[in-house]
């Protein structure tokens, strides 16, 4: 690795030694504030914070303490590793003011007012775009020089008149000054005074004088400039992925209801899930509460034989239905979305004419609206008006007007009867997921050597042999990626049955599903922390089903 | 010199952006000046608590939401934000339809109050009021009531009144219980919406002139479903949604109902409940005349395949649209005497973590004055509120249908409406969660009356215990 040179003089050497001493002081100074921000939570100077809040706040500012504290002892050393850690603390407080700002200043919930003020103000964004346009259009004029000019002057002009009319329209001065009145505040002060401090220290730790001074070599500034790049979506992940998932893991053990302080319970709501019991059955018809302690249980189901049965029985009786639909929903429309496409992607992976066309139109189901599909499928299975149920009399007449048969027509209640209210949605997603697997599989298809097939064929092998043996067994990782993908999206199955069905549980739970009910509980029953338990058992389910596919991928894979 | 511009561009743009987010008070959440009310047994005492802090600002933003049940009535209620805008001295008012048609507005506004950015008035279901009251999530306005000259909650119907002035501490009710969670926005009833050419085609019977003479019973009714079923295997004579409401009727007629008189246990497998389930059941199932239970039952209606259709007054401004004759008629009379209606309402309620309560229960009370609701009702999809003769007489001028009285009588004490209302000594929601799926099945043929009587109970009381 090479050093980069150090090109300073020594007055900029001894401005940047200054800056030097000032960014290990800042170091020292953070960490002592880190440390007092860290213990602040237990001294009662927060009284309203929660406990998690509390932990929250130790941890990070009790970690940045120890951090800043330990870059403060490599920047006098003149280490990079000081310099490294400098960076990311102070690139972290500088994204942490920008989002206490901009929560401060109202942002996050003027969502509704952006888009009505954008509405507004859109054309005339529009306008200073066309602008630009006819700006950067006097670039093709190089050897017009008049006609350059007057390109880039109009294109100024409509660039700045348009801009003008697009912050007037947008209200950036009303939104001035209610961003200086929401942050003239203790709060919104510090977060500014904050953020130019951060802004500055990070300034200063970046510039090149300073990275010489610390040592950094080539590689230092390309790790950096990785974890820069990365940055965005990396703090994304964390905030709006790892944080609910680690908070939620935290509510799974509490009753928070998301309005009032929640309550620690233990795994009070995990007993509660998975409290099952086993009963015998005296006579098949007994009654649940004469074999159960009713108090506690429910009945889930039982199981019929001879003079008595079993009686299957729950504390959570909605738990074990859901899962238990959700398992037939997912043994069955995961099979139905992925054995047609990947017949149908072979259709389509053909040179017969008009392929693209029908890969399009197979794709079309994935890409529309849910809701819309859901709404759209609701009236097809309507059993009065609906076309389905239309569709069959007719066909079960012109049967019987043929053949002088009696067929009956069977008239469907496709979402209202208990026993086909769960096929009317696994038809629905099989429909919507098919196309895109073909897709997929299609991809799969044309990564497959061309030379193989040539081969099969000089052997003598035909159209099934080459399929069952070549295309099978050379798809085998795209099928592993598209059945897990499946079974995931099956398991999480919700949407469709919360439009569809009326109301979404379905006649005697038919269709209550895990999200369904974890949602129902959540946010409609007031109960966020047995929602959550209800979401890691969920994971736990989805994970067990994974890995087991890894295991058969792995036991069965022709790339081992 | 381009580099530049798109630059300069760019950052106007997310500066607009952010600015733009800021600078809307319409969107603004309430301030948490007023703590949030951890529990109804403190409500009075929080509520007078926060009388002190609120100073009367020049000009206080107000946010106010209600559901509407179509893009007429968001028209309606933001003339009516802006005539109220006008009159309330020292009060801003930006109203929010909230959920639309399609979108679930008691999701929507559960999530909001959770986040902290509810509007400072909001309006909920009658269901609905005990959970929001106990959790802390409304003001009790009883004390700002109280000291509020010509307030007099007798002026509304006593059945929402009832549960709006519950105390849960010492479970009392009525205008000296120390409660007021809000006004009730509005009252409906249930009422059958009759396709006339149907039922001339099929030489029943008018049920109009069947409940003239007092002779509109579950025969009657019957007897007129299947008249019209007969027309055709794609006509059906009844037809009525797969929710609590439209099945409570038929077990409220025969002398049941959900829960006993205080409230407090599961009524459902008694034998008149079962009665009334049983000729539901029947209705379904054995003659076969009505529309799946659990399949939209309006378009079918709307398509001139349903004789009648059982429905709240929220439905006329759709049906006014029909190409078919069309009237309405009461429930039937059941074996009780009654045609077991219920009184359907919803309530403005003020957000326990406004900044405003004294301004919110202004608005509260403007939303709520004869005027307001005459304004609503005219459009057709609600009746006022506030007990007026007044007002009854200009709601029976709001036609299409003819016979507006229909749902007038279903509101008379004589027809002994019960009021919908909420569950103070346990969870709506779990209850009808229990509730609403066995009665499905019962309905579509999975399930006997028999075994849902035998079973019902034991897992809707849960719900009570807790």
């Amino acid at each position: 690795m090479t050093e980069i040179p150090n090109q300073s003089n020594k007055n900029p050497a001894r401005q940047n030694e200054f800056i030097l001493r000032l960014l290990s002081l800042w170091r020292g100074l953070f960490s002592v504030l880190a440390a007092s921000g860290a213990i602040a939570p237990w001294l009662g100077i927060f009284p309203n914070l929660r406990l998690w809040q509390g932990l929250l706040l130790t941890t990070t500012l009790g970690l940045a303490s120890i951090f800043s504290a330990i870059a403060a002892a490599e920047i006098i050393k003149r280490r990079h590793k000081g310099r490294t850690i400098s960076l990311f603390i102070d690139y972290l407080g500088l994204v942490a003011c920008i989002l206490i700002i901009l929560q401060v200043g109202g942002v996050f919930i003027g969502i509704d007012a952006l888009a009505e003020v954008f509405g507004r103000s859109i054309l005339f964004l529009l306008a200073a775009f066309v602008g630009y346009l006819i700006s950067a259009a006097g670039d093709y004029f190089e050897s017009r020089s008049t006609t350059q000019k007057i390109l880039r002057q109009v294109g100024k002009w409509i660039v700045l008149i348009g801009m003008v009319l697009f912050l007037l329209t947008a209200n950036i001065f009303q939104g001035l000054l209610a961003i200086i009145n929401k942050l003239a505040n203790p709060m919104g002060i510090t977060a500014i005074v904050s953020l130019i401090i951060f802004g500055l220290a990070l300034w200063g730790m970046w510039r090149e004088p300073t990275a010489s001074a610390l040592k950094a070599k080539t590689n230092h500034e390309q790790m950096l400039n990785g974890w820069l790049f990365l940055s965005p979506n990396l703090l994304g992940f964390l905030i709006f992925f790892a944080g609910p998932l680690l908070l939620s893991f935290y509510f799974s053990f509490t009753d928070s209801d998301a309005f009032n302080t929640p309550k620690w319970v233990g795994v009070e709501n995990y007993a509660k899930i998975l409290n099952i019991t086993i009963k015998p059955l005296a006579a098949p018809d007994q009654l649940a509460r004469e074999a159960l302690d009713i108090q506690v249980y429910d009945e889930v189901g039982r199981i019929k034989f001879g003079n008595g049965g079993i009686l299957f029985g729950a504390e959570d009786k909605l738990f074990w239905l859901a899962l238990r639909n959700t398992l037939v929903y997912a043994l069955f429309a995961v099979p139905l979305s992925v054995i047609p496409a990947l017949l149908l992607s072979n259709i389509l992976n053909s040179k017969l004419p008009g392929m693209k066309f029908f890969r399009a139109v197979y794709f079309i189901p994935s890409i529309a609206a849910i809701v819309g599909i859901s709404l759209v499928w609701q009236w097809l299975y309507n059993a009065t008006i609906g076309y389905i149920n239309y569709f069959i009399t007719i066909g079960v007449e012109f049967w019987n007007n043929l053949f002088n048969t009696g067929l009956i027509d069977p008239k469907i209640n496709w979402v209202s009867d208990e026993k086909t209210a769960l096929l009317a949605i696994i038809i629905i997603a099989a429909w919507q997921t098919m196309g895109f697997n073909t897709v997929l599989f299609l991809a799969g298809l044309q990564n497959i050597p061309g030379e193989l097939y040539e081969a099969a064929t000089v052997d003598g092998a035909g159209p099934w042999d080459k399929f069952w043996r070549i295309t099978l067994p050379m798809l085998a990782p795209t099928t592993f990626y598209v059945v897990s993908t499946t079974t995931i999206q099956a398991m999480q199955v919700f949407e469709q049955v919360f439009i569809l069905m009326n109301p979404p549980e379905g006649p005697n739970n038919s269709t209550i599903t895990l999200v369904l009910y974890l949602y129902r509980s959540g946010f409609q029953n007031f109960k966020q922390g047995y929602a959550s338990a209800l979401a890691w058992v969920l994971f736990i389910v989805i994970f067990g089903l994974t890995l087991i596919q890894f295991q058969n991928q792995r036991k069965n894979s022709l790339y081992e | 010199m381009n580099r530049k511009i798109w630059k300069l561009i760019n950052l106007l743009v997310l500066a607009a952006l952010a600015l733009a987010a800021c600078g809307a008070p319409a969107t603004e959440a309430p301030a948490a000046e007023a703590p949030a009310q951890p529990a109804a047994t403190e409500a009075p005492a929080q509520a007078v608590a926060t009388e002190a802090p609120a100073q009367p600002a020049a000009d206080v933003p107000l946010r106010w939401r209600t559901r509407p049940d179509n893009k007429e009535e968001i028209a309606v209620y933001t003339q009516i934000s802006q005539d109220l805008d006008s009159s309330l001295e020292g009060i801003t008012l930006a109203y929010e339809p909230g959920g639309t048609e399609g979108a679930n507005y008691q999701d929507q506004l559960k999530t909001e109050v959770a986040a902290g950015t509810a509007p400072d008035v909001f309006w909920i279901p009658g269901t609905d009021v005990a959970d929001f009251a106990t959790r802390g999530l409304i003001l009790n306005i009883a004390p700002l009531a109280a000291k509020t000259e010509g307030f007099d909650a007798q002026a509304f119907y006593s059945g929402p009144m009832y549960h709006l002035t519950y105390n849960p501490e010492g479970a009392k009710s009525g205008a000296d219980s120390g409660a007021l969670w809000g006004l009730p926005r509005d009252v409906s009833t249930f009422a059958l919406y009759l396709n006339l050419d149907l039922i001339n085609e099929a030489g029943a019977p008018d049920p109009r002139e069947l409940a003239k003479e007092g002779k509109w019973d579950w025969n009657a009714f019957l007897d007129v479903a299947q008249k019209t079923r007969a027309l055709g295997s794609d006509i059906y004579g009844y037809g009525a949604s797969a929710w609590w409401g439209p099945y409570g009727v038929w077990l409220n007629a025969s002398g049941g109902g959900f829960y006993n008189a205080d409230r407090t246990a599961c009524a459902l497998n008694t034998a008149e409940s079962l009665q009334g389930l049983e000729f539901q059941r029947a209705l379904y199932q054995d003659y076969d005349v009505a529309t799946p239970y659990g399949e939209d039952p309006e378009p079918p209606f709307r398509a001139g395949k349903v004789a009648m259709f059982q429905n709240g007054r929220w439905a006329t401004p759709g049906v006014r649209t029909v190409p078919f004759n069309w009237d309405v008629v009461e429930l039937p009379t059941g074996p009780n005497g009654t045609p077991g209606n219920w009184l359907f309402w919803g309530a403005y309620v003020i957000n326990a973590k406004t900044a405003h309560p004294e301004e919110a229960w202004k608005l509260v009370q403007a939303l709520t004055t004869a005027e307001t609701q005459g304004k609503v009702a005219a459009l057709g999809a609600n009746i006022p509120s506030r007990v007026s003769q007044e007002a009854l007489d200009a709601f029976l001028t709001f036609t299409p249908p003819a016979n507006n009285q229909a749902f007038l009588s279903g509101i008379t004490e004589a027809a002994k409406p019960t009021a919908e209302g909420p569950l103070w000594a346990g969870s709506w929601p779990e209850y009808d969660k229990i509730m609403g799926p066995a009665i499905q099945a019962v309905l579509t043929g999975g399930k006997t009356v028999e075994d849902f009587g035998a079973t019902i109970c034991d897992e809707a009381n849960k719900v009570f215990t807790k």
